[in-house]
């Protein structure tokens, strides 16, 4: 008898534990949008795209990195802030994924992480020819 | 016969050997289970041969390598002419193939140690052993490192400029060992089931077991320590899925060598290890499918996309899978177990709830890095961001903390609360203190001060129970587990004050202008341009009130190949905390000038004047050796004027027709700052001059952080390396007794 509530209380307990890692699972998902998707700005979502000629400058007065991203394929751009700096492949970057929310008073995204990638260097799929 | 001209034949000679050689083994071993002593000593020659085959492919991939023979493709993409010795060798393991190489060398080498200390099931264990070589092996056959261009490059494409770091020259193969020894305890099991020899596997695999999870988390230790120091991350784990790749492993590791200690002194955990074995092996496997098919090639920054070996990897996972499974299923009713009943408060009791709690620890985290598979089916790909590692390990790390603290007091038969609340005092008025003392320090959030409470004390039991150890008979050789036990206290507190408790600042410094950060006042001297290997790196003195100023100095660089902008930040390390600097954005404040002959340009306070271009600046004449196609060197006559005072100086240009390179090396100027050449007009005799740090200042931004007592993190990692060193040395040693007393 004694035994058996020590499993029930144990079980209880994972279970609690279960819920609980449910929830926070649930909470830190960051789904990939679209732009049109990331500007309704109600979560934290991930967006890919690539990063505009040009665009990026580092702002000393807001200490914030402004870029603008474009997707491939719909062409749409987005305005991105992301606070910190200038990862170190970023000009070169074939694909850049910002995780962070859309500010929609301020219309940009304002990013909490940036992924760039450069795939030419970790896997060389393609292989450049030399003259 | 196209593709075998496409192969470097010496090297893919020796992969198929080696495939030979390995399917001849598994086949001696499998003739050799009936007891035929014939066929055992050929799978053992054959195994020698496989043993051989693979050092000679490694040798020579290697050799390749270091030969910089760029038509073979690995080495024209993982190296280039300007890569030093060290990382020309490090390049082996830059890349995915170069990768399951290592993890191949390694994994046959521990083969050749292990069919030693096999004993009388030595044909089960190395022909399972055998068989998971030989998983690795068709990926290599496969993605075969030994491809060749069909054309010779004069340069490869350079290893990665975030890879060009010591630490890459010794983390990655260490990773290997940890990864390639794995598979050692799940040979035993494997074995143990097929055979139905359910007694002393788990003596034997122990202390293979134990030397794995040491390796594994070395490696894991130095990849952190690869993050902080040099990458810029800003900490030591950022729950990447790579990280977690390693870590994962190692958590089932260490539920292992807890199950398999329970077996060889009580007898207990006996189906428990089967599945432990299973667990650690299949979660390598898994992290090695997760992060190297591409499936999170969107959401990791390790960024592997795939090589079309996915295919390989899920039938290895699903393979191996499958083989534990079923075994264990086939032979569950079979393996004797001894029903035990502990009491609550006995060592038996709180090992199970340990176990229980560290399982569900590498499930979480297994979950987490699952995410993108898990939610693929869904409407959006998702990842869960380092949020839901942290809020989900603190109460895990809290129970272990809390069961850990318990651990030393536990005898097998039990004990009274009484008993064990008595012997607690010490230790608990100790950790009392402690925090009491990060309240007054800085912590008010009642959850974080719980979690220093019972750190402590899971710190503060276990040196007690350590030092009674190293006084008592046992002396050093029965302390290891709980000194290990003392390192987890100590990370957790590390982990707790330098991840919940770091202020981080950034700040735009005007060169020479001092500016208060906290209670530093942070001066920007000087930008020193490179010098040999040596890297740009900029001067930051850091002043305190009353303490003598120092200066750190943290890099920002021009990687010259790929033109990235690369980052170093600089820490300086106290016993408290380390102070953590990392540029961000740096503005050279750079007037250029183009000054024709006899010309003067004015900078700031400062007049150039460009005398004359000197054609004889390095001995030799220069148009002789431009029309003899040899390096050219030019230097530009100059005088500065500055406060009244002319200096003559003169700054280089030199030109390679060869390789059509141009290096101008900066000058450094007597009153600071420095000149380049940055450009030449043949037609009309004008120079182009870059100036930086002389008139408009050069501005620094930074990210200036402070880590409270992140010391205690990479110091509790070794004691608990160094506890596991101690047991380990232990258990090789007893293991030796058994074997000369019972003649195996």
């Amino acid at each position: 008898m004694k035994k058996n509530r020590w499993y029930l209380f144990g079980g209880l307990l994972l279970l609690a534990f279960a819920g609980f890692s449910f929830t926070a699972f649930k909470d830190s998902m960051t789904p990939y949008v679209p732009y049109e998707r990331a500007r309704e700005g109600n979560r934290i979502v991930q967006v890919a795209g690539a990063l505009e000629k040009g665009s990026s400058a580092y702002v000393d007065t807001r200490e914030s990195l402004y870029f603008t991203l474009k997707d491939p394929q719909s062409k749409e751009t987005l305005r991105v802030r992301y606070k910190g700096l200038k990862p170190a492949n970023f000009e070169d970057a074939i694909s850049i994924v910002a995780i962070g929310r859309y500010d929609v008073s301020a219309k940009e995204f304002e990013a909490d992480k940036l992924l760039v990638k450069c795939p030419s260097k970790y896997q060389g799929a393609e292989v450049k020819t030399y003259s | 016969m196209e593709y075998l001209s496409h192969l470097y034949l010496p090297g893919a000679l020796a992969l198929w050997c080696a495939l030979i050689f390995s399917l001849s083994t598994m086949w001696g071993y499998a003739s050799a289970l009936s007891g035929n002593t014939v066929s055992l000593t050929f799978a053992r020659r054959s195994y020698g041969f496989f043993a051989l085959s693979i050092v000679l492919a490694a040798t020579l991939l290697s050799l390749l390598l270091m030969l910089r023979d760029f038509r073979v493709e690995y080495v024209y993409q993982y190296s280039g002419l300007d890569l030093p010795t060290h990382y020309q060798f490090a390049a082996f393991w830059a890349g995915q193939k170069g990768s399951f190489m290592i993890w191949l060398f390694w994994g046959t080498l521990l083969g050749l140690l292990l069919r030693r200390a096999a004993g009388a099931n030595e044909p089960a264990i190395m022909g399972i052993y055998t068989l998971t070589l030989t998983g690795l092996l068709f990926i290599l056959v496969r993605e075969n490192p030994f491809i060749m261009l069909g054309k010779s490059p004069w340069d490869g494409q350079g290893l990665n400029p975030l890879l060009q770091d010591n630490w890459m020259v010794i983390h990655p193969p260490i990773m290997f060992i940890g990864y390639a020894a794995s598979a050692i305890p799940f040979a035993f099991a494997m074995a143990s089931l097929w055979r139905r020899r359910y007694d002393g596997w788990a003596e034997r695999a122990f202390p293979w077991a134990l030397g794995g999870f040491l390796v594994l988390g070395t490696a894991i230790l130095l990849g952190g320590y690869w993050a902080y120091k040099t990458l810029g991350w800003g900490g030591f784990w950022g729950w990447d899925p790579v990280e977690n790749a390693s870590f994962i492993p190692w958590l089932f590791g260490t539920v292992l060598i807890h199950g398999l200690h329970m077996e060889r002194t009580k007898g207990r955990y006996r189906r428990a290890n089967y599945v432990f074995t299973v667990l650690t092996y299949i979660s390598v496997l898994y992290g090695t499918f997760l992060t190297r098919s591409g499936v999170l090639a969107d959401f990791s920054v390790h960024s592997f996309v795939d090589l079309g070996i996915s295919g390989w990897l899920t039938l290895l996972l699903g393979g191996f899978s499958l083989l534990g499974v079923a075994l264990l299923v086939l032979r569950w009713r079979e393996i004797p177990t001894e029903p035990s009943e502990d009491p609550f408060l006995s060592r038996g009791t709180f090992m199970v709830l340990a176990t229980i709690t560290i399982l569900i620890a590498a499930l979480v985290i297994t979950a987490g890095t699952s995410a993108p598979l898990l939610t693929r089916f869904m409407k959006d790909p998702s990842q869960v961001g380092p949020s839901f590692y942290n809020r989900v390990t603190l109460p895990i790390a809290m129970l272990i903390a809390l069961l850990l603290a318990f651990v030393p007091y536990l005898p097998w038969r039990g004990i009274a609360f009484r008993e064990v609340a008595r012997k607690m005092l010490w230790p608990f008025v100790a950790s009392v203190a402690v925090t009491a003392g990060a309240v007054l320090w800085k912590v008010h959030d009642a959850f974080h001060l719980v979690f220093i409470l019972l750190a402590s004390l899971a710190l503060t039991t276990n040196f007690q129970k350590t030092i009674d150890k190293l006084r008592g008979a046992s002396g050093l050789r029965g302390a290891g587990g709980y000194l290990a036990h003392v390192g987890v206290g100590i990370i957790l507190l590390g982990i707790i004050a330098s991840s919940g408790y770091d202020v981080s600042t950034k700040v735009t410094l005007i060169q020479g202008v001092p500016r208060k950060v906290d209670d530093m006042m942070l001066t920007f001297k000087r930008f020193i341009p490179r010098q040999g290997r040596e890297k740009e790196r900029m001067e930051v003195e850091v002043a305190r009130a009353g303490r003598k100023p120092f200066t750190v100095y943290p890099k920002m660089f021009m990687n010259d190949r790929t033109r990235q902008v690369m980052v170093n930040p600089d820490i300086k390390s106290s016993p408290l905390q380390d102070l953590y600097v990392s540029p961000i954005d740096f503005d050279p404040g750079q007037p250029r000038l183009r000054l024709a002959k006899g010309e003067t340009g004015q900078v700031g306070t400062m007049q150039v004047r460009f005398v004359r271009f000197d054609l004889e600046a390095a001995g030799g004449n220069a148009v002789a050796a431009m029309s003899a196609g040899q390096p050219v060197t030019i230097g530009a006559a100059l005088e500065l004027t500055q406060d009244g005072r002319t200096t003559s100086v003169m700054p280089l240009y030199r030109i390679n027709p060869a390789t059509s390179s141009v290096e101008t090396p900066p000058l450094p100027l007597p009153g600071g700052g420095a000149i380049t050449i940055s450009g030449i007009n043949a037609t009309n005799g004008a120079v182009q001059l870059d100036l930086s740090g002389v008139a408009s200042p050069a501005k620094l931004s930074l990210d200036v952080t402070r880590k409270p007592l992140i010391q205690l993190v990479w110091g509790g990692f070794y004691l608990v390396l160094l506890g596991g060193i101690l047991a380990t040395a232990h258990r090789f040693k007893q293991m030796r007794v058994l074997e000369r007393v019972t003649g195996v």
